[in-house]
């Protein structure tokens, strides 16, 4: 590895932008002079996947992959993601995390308790490897300047505050590489990101309705046929029709709320009910959801 | 989205239809579009023949009638000419509508006059005991062709398209969420609006078919659709679908959409 050689790695969910991100992190290095390998992941995060982009600069660069444990700068997109990938910062290396939250795939196979599984934010986490956390709220401070599409630009000012390249660099590479027509708003962002105020940890999310617990199945026996279609249809298995034509609910706890029984039901027998609104629900427990 | 039980006869319920019947399904669906309509009940009327589905009127908390076989669309051509403030509806069925009614249903079209017309096929006549209608397709089995009918079926869609209906769809019973915003739709159109609802019975034409109860018809009423498939959670309602004699391919959604002049019984003032 060459002497003075640094990295960094910007890492975010699929349809983020992380690579148009990180080819501006790139080009600013190049305008400052340094020689410059980025490396990238994408194709397969097709919207929703994780993408990240290792950068290296330096003299004279080999690799352009960022080892474990070295890089300067980790610029999360997602909170997640910032998760996913702090083990590559070096110790007393910066994370400059978005408090944005995309709950991934594989932490909804449970749908009634999905903020469960999706780590809870926390400027602190980090602590023990003494790294700076930065927590921005990109999306507030883009849509304050006018447009949210410009959240990205929010970060990477963040990130600029941490290397010391030139603004001129910097704002060169953004005027060259955003699309036409946003050159403005995104150097505005970029500015604001250098300032930007610590983001104050968002409340846990509540759960939405539909999500918050099992719906209630309200079943008319006085109307109800016993025709078979609402235990046909139902995607959980919660009702069954017994051998006297009888409609009985066999699996309540597993009702999602999709209320294909009850417009699917010729007899108008069957009424799904929301377990509680998210209102009553913050009213019960002020501290928030159960993340 | 407010209970659609609000617009409901509750005290005449349950309903007279079969265990399994679409035609409950389709009901909802229309409580439901009116709903996103948010139309005073006062100010809708809904007309209706003999048959099965002509007995929906019964439940629903509308201005409704209960006309003579056949003739829904003439009673509501006059409410409408009568009362042109009313959003006037018309729930037929294919007997009702195609067979017996079908000469009203193909001059209301032609007048453009502006009402909703909900045809709800279900390929039989039911309410008699499952004789062949003019919808029953070829090579179905029903009480009047026991080997099979030998003749070719009515395409309502094409029929209406021909005689002059200025907005025509097609939706399935199985797709509730569609077919109560293609009615929305319909009941939005200015002029004769024209929607076939494709409906069952399991009671004579799945139990003559050998294609089930009500929940094998409406996948099997889902397969035949050739425009968007509908899995209705597929992993354990497809498993048990017989092979059925009738040809598949139903083309669905709307078919046509015209703006034409509407017929109002006012004789067109001639320039001076």
């Amino acid at each position: 590895m060459s002497e003075g050689t640094r990295g960094l790695l910007l890492s975010g969910v699929g349809g983020q932008g992380v690579i148009l991100a990180s080819m501006i992190v790139a080009d600013a290095l190049l305008n400052a002079g340094f020689d410059v390998k980025q490396s990238e992941v994408h194709g397969m995060a097709q919207r929703g996947g994780s993408v990240f982009s290792h950068i290296r600069w330096g003299e004279d660069v080999d690799s352009p992959l960022v080892p474990k444990g070295s890089a300067e700068v980790l610029a999360a997109f997602e909170w997640a993601e910032a998760i996913r990938w702090v083990e590559y910062v070096r110790e007393g290396g910066a994370v400059v995390a978005d408090i944005r939250t995309i709950v991934p795939p594989g932490a909804c196979n449970d749908k009634r308790a999905w903020t469960e599984r999706y780590p809870g934010i926390d400027a602190e986490l980090f602590n023990d490897r003494q790294l700076k956390t930065r927590l921005v709220d990109a999306a507030a401070t883009a849509t304050e300047l006018g447009n949210v599409r410009a959240a990205n630009s929010v970060i990477l000012g963040s990130v600029a505050a941490f290397l010391d390249v030139e603004q001129d660099h910097w704002e060169a590479a953004i005027e060259r590489l955003v699309p036409r027509g946003t050159v403005e708003i995104n150097l505005a962002a970029f500015r604001e990101g250098r300032e930007v105020a610590m983001a104050r940890v968002p409340r846990p999310p509540i759960a939405p309705e539909g999500f918050s617990g099992p719906h209630q199945i309200d079943i008319n026996h006085v109307w109800c046929k016993g025709c078979d279609i609402c235990s046909r249809v139902c995607p959980e298995y919660c009702l069954a029709v017994d051998v006297d034509g009888r409609l009985n609910i066999i699996n309540p706890e597993a009702c999602t709320g999709c209320r294909l029984c009850e417009l699917l039901c010729p007899d108008f027998a069957i009424e799904i009910h929301a377990p509680q609104t998210p209102a009553a629900m913050a009213d019960a427990n002020p501290a928030g959801g159960t993340t | 989205m407010a209970d659609v039980k609000t617009y409901l006869r509750e005290w005449a319920m349950p309903h007279v239809l079969c265990p399994g019947c679409a035609h409950g399904i389709v009901m909802r669906g229309f409580l439901d579009a009116i709903d996103q309509l948010q139309i005073d009940q006062d100010k809708v009327a809904v007309v209706a023949g003999i048959g099965c589905s002509s007995r929906i009127v019964g439940y629903i908390d509308f201005c409704t009638l209960h006309g003579t076989h056949g003739r829904a669309p003439a009673f509501a051509t006059g409410l409408k000419l009568a009362r042109p403030d009313l959003h006037v509806m018309v729930i037929t069925g294919d007997g009702d509508g195609l067979a017996i009614g079908g000469n009203h249903l193909i001059h209301a079209a032609r007048r453009n006059i502006d009402m909703t017309v909900m045809l709800l096929n279900n390929s039989i006549y039911g309410m008699t005991g499952g004789q062949a209608a003019p919808t029953t397709p070829a090579g179905a089995v029903a009480s009047t062709t026991p080997a099979g009918n030998t003749e070719p079926n009515f395409d309502a869609c094409k029929l209406m398209i021909g005689a002059g209906a200025s907005f025509v769809a097609r939706v399935l019973a199985a797709n509730p969420i569609e077919m109560s915003k293609v009615i929305a739709d319909g009941v939005r159109h200015p002029g004769f609006s024209f929607i076939e609802i494709i409906s069952d019975c399991p009671e004579y034409y799945g139990r003559y078919n050998k294609v089930g109860g009500g929940a094998e018809m409406l996948t099997w009423m889902a397969r035949r659709d050739a425009g968007v498939a509908v899995p209705l959670s597929e992993k354990k309602f497809v498993e048990h679908v017989p092979s059925s004699p009738v040809p598949t391919g139903l083309t669905t959604g709307v078919l046509e959409r015209d703006i034409r002049p509407v017929f109002t019984g006012v004789r067109k003032q001639e320039p001076q």
